[in-house]
């Protein structure tokens, strides 16, 4: 079954002085349940307002989002209930503290009175907040902030996290443990979606990718996939003697040597064989995904 | 349900955090109004009423008015500025629960005040009573409930403080002044009088003083269902401008 469906959706903004603007231009795009999916582009794809639209928060103007197979527009409860959403900007309460902010927005999501401290306990341990449980959620620090929030976003265990840039401003220590958790969620079975603009994070967590780029989608698939469409198949390789004779359809570029790649074994073998103790380096290439979204959004 | 009395009870935890400046500060207003009045016009009548009983139920009134709408008016405002309203929009509560929350934790702000207010000031007040408890508990009820729907209606639209303020300064202040606070609007000249019964507060005011005192400015009957129509109106425009503020 489909975590998220969205069908042919389109989001128009009127400006002030009554200019049209399409933020989203009929996108399509669906995620599978159980996965970690990458929304990636650059500022001003799209992607908040396609995030904002399958929150609720925003109304398309055309096509449909369904969330587990549920109309987020005809049926928002529902379906906002299915889903946590860690919003990009950072907002806490101004009045309460850690615990009494979590107390109240678990409560809004239906969580029982009865097992609120306990669940609220568990995730302010996961997220190592504990010892702010009763500091007033302003005077946290942008990291912890940014903890909270997930921590509000996933105290009703929801079964599809939409993360908008969770990682955005927090240091590498915290980076990396908020992937530890968005890979133990997803290994407990929570669908993921997050947006980011570091790439190398999209590598570590993502199988799939969404590109998006003015508002439509660039290209989408598996990130494997994608980066045996866009490498360049060739292999590199240096030389420490650079006099001697090549093998037929090398060519020298730079410093370097470049082999066209058909059967990865069976060519470095050759390569091996013909250049024996010469070769001071070698590697084949494959494409990053910065060069992906680099050669795809530089337009 | 239960999603929307978590909400409430957010609220009503808000405004006891904020005990100062949300139960305090009206309470001491009505006490300045009170020893003001009483000691300048503390010795005429109306009706049967001494002028100190009239204006107390007027001010009790009025403090309830005052606090119902603002609670969740600057809640609302606030959250807009901060940005926590995006907690509004996520969570999957109806929006006519949302506002209802806000409406009852208005009320709620409106009765601990009012109470609070008694409490500290009705020894000044000499031979006060009851007269109907049955308009007290509706009076009291639909008043807190009427003005915390109009203050969740103007919280949800208003873009900024300065329209709120507007609002409280330029035309809910004049109406509360203009609706029998102070004075039976009978008294007021000619077609003032006729005017000031198309006052909305006037009527609020009426069946709080009526249910307290037994004095009416015209039929409490007539008032009651005013107020209860009035309600019903404010219900659906809170409904309709919640709905679309928290979804775009």
């Amino acid at each position: 079954m489909n975590a998220l469906s969205i069908s042919n959706v389109s989001k128009l903004f009127q400006s002030p002085q009554k200019k049209e603007f399409k933020a989203v231009d009929m996108v399509s795009f669906s995620i599978e349940e159980g996965k970690i999916h990458g929304l990636l582009g650059p500022n001003g794809a799209g992607k908040t307002t396609l995030i904002s639209m399958l929150s609720g928060i925003l109304s398309p103007s055309s096509g449909s989002i369904e969330i587990f197979g549920t109309d987020v527009v005809r049926e928002t409860e529902k379906a906002k209930q299915m889903l946590g959403v860690v919003p990009q900007e950072l907002v806490v309460e101004m009045a309460f503290t850690v615990e009494e902010v979590l107390y109240y927005f678990s409560g809004m999501y239906g969580v029982p009175r009865a097992v609120r401290k306990k669940r609220i306990a568990e995730v302010l341990e996961d997220l190592s907040l504990s010892d702010k449980r009763h500091e007033r959620a302003r005077s946290l620090s942008g990291g912890m902030k940014r903890r909270l929030m997930i921590a509000k976003a996933i105290l009703h265990k929801p079964k599809f996290l939409v993360l908008d840039e969770p990682t955005a401003g927090v240091d590498v220590a915290l980076r990396q443990k908020i992937w530890d958790l968005v890979r133990r969620l997803n290994s407990e079975g929570t669908t993921i979606l997050f947006t980011t603009h570091y790439l190398e994070e999209a590598e570590q967590l993502c199988e799939n990718i969404t590109l998006m780029n003015h508002g439509v989608i660039v290209k989408e698939g598996r990130l494997k996939d994608l980066q045996n469409e866009f490498s360049k198949n060739v292999i590199h390789f240096e030389l420490f003697d650079r006099s001697v004779k090549h093998i037929e359809a090398v060519r020298e570029i730079g410093m370097e040597y470049e082999y066209p790649l058909v059967n990865l074994a069976a060519d470095l073998d050759r390569i091996a064989k013909h250049y024996h103790g010469n070769i001071k380096s070698i590697r084949s290439e494959a494409a990053s995904l910065e060069q992906i979204f680099l050669d795809l959004t530089k337009n | 349900m239960s999603q929307m009395w978590a909400l409430y009870a957010r609220e009503v935890h808000r405004f006891r955090k904020l005990w100062m400046d949300t139960v305090f500060s009206p309470i001491v207003s009505v006490a300045l109004y009170l020893s003001v009045f009483g000691i300048v016009v503390g010795g005429k009548m109306i009706g049967n009423l001494s002028y100190i009983q009239f204006v107390y139920t007027g001010l009790l009134s009025m403090m309830i008015v005052n606090s119902s709408f603002s609670n969740p008016g600057f809640a609302l405002i606030i959250s807009k500025n901060v940005g926590t309203i995006i907690d509004l929009q996520l969570a999957p509560i109806k929006a006519w629960k949302i506002g209802m929350a806000y409406a009852l934790a208005a009320l709620t702000r409106g009765l601990v005040t009012l109470v609070v207010a008694v409490l500290a000031t009705i020894w000044f007040i000499p031979s006060f009573g009851l007269h109907n408890i049955v308009y007290l508990l509706l009076g009291l009820v639909l008043t807190g409930l009427e003005f915390g729907m109009l203050g969740v209606t103007f919280g949800m639209k208003a873009k900024n403080f300065e329209a709120l303020t507007f609002m409280t300064t330029f035309i809910m202040q004049p109406m509360i002044f203009l609706a029998g606070v102070f004075y039976p609007v009978a008294a007021l000249p000619g077609v003032w009088a006729k005017i000031a019964v198309f006052n909305p507060i006037h009527h609020n005011i009426n069946i709080l003083r009526y249910a307290a005192t037994g004095y009416s400015d015209g039929n409490p009957l007539v008032s009651l269902g005013v107020v209860l129509v009035i309600s019903l109106i404010l219900f659906w425009a809170m409904y309709f401008v919640t709905k679309k503020s928290i979804r775009v």
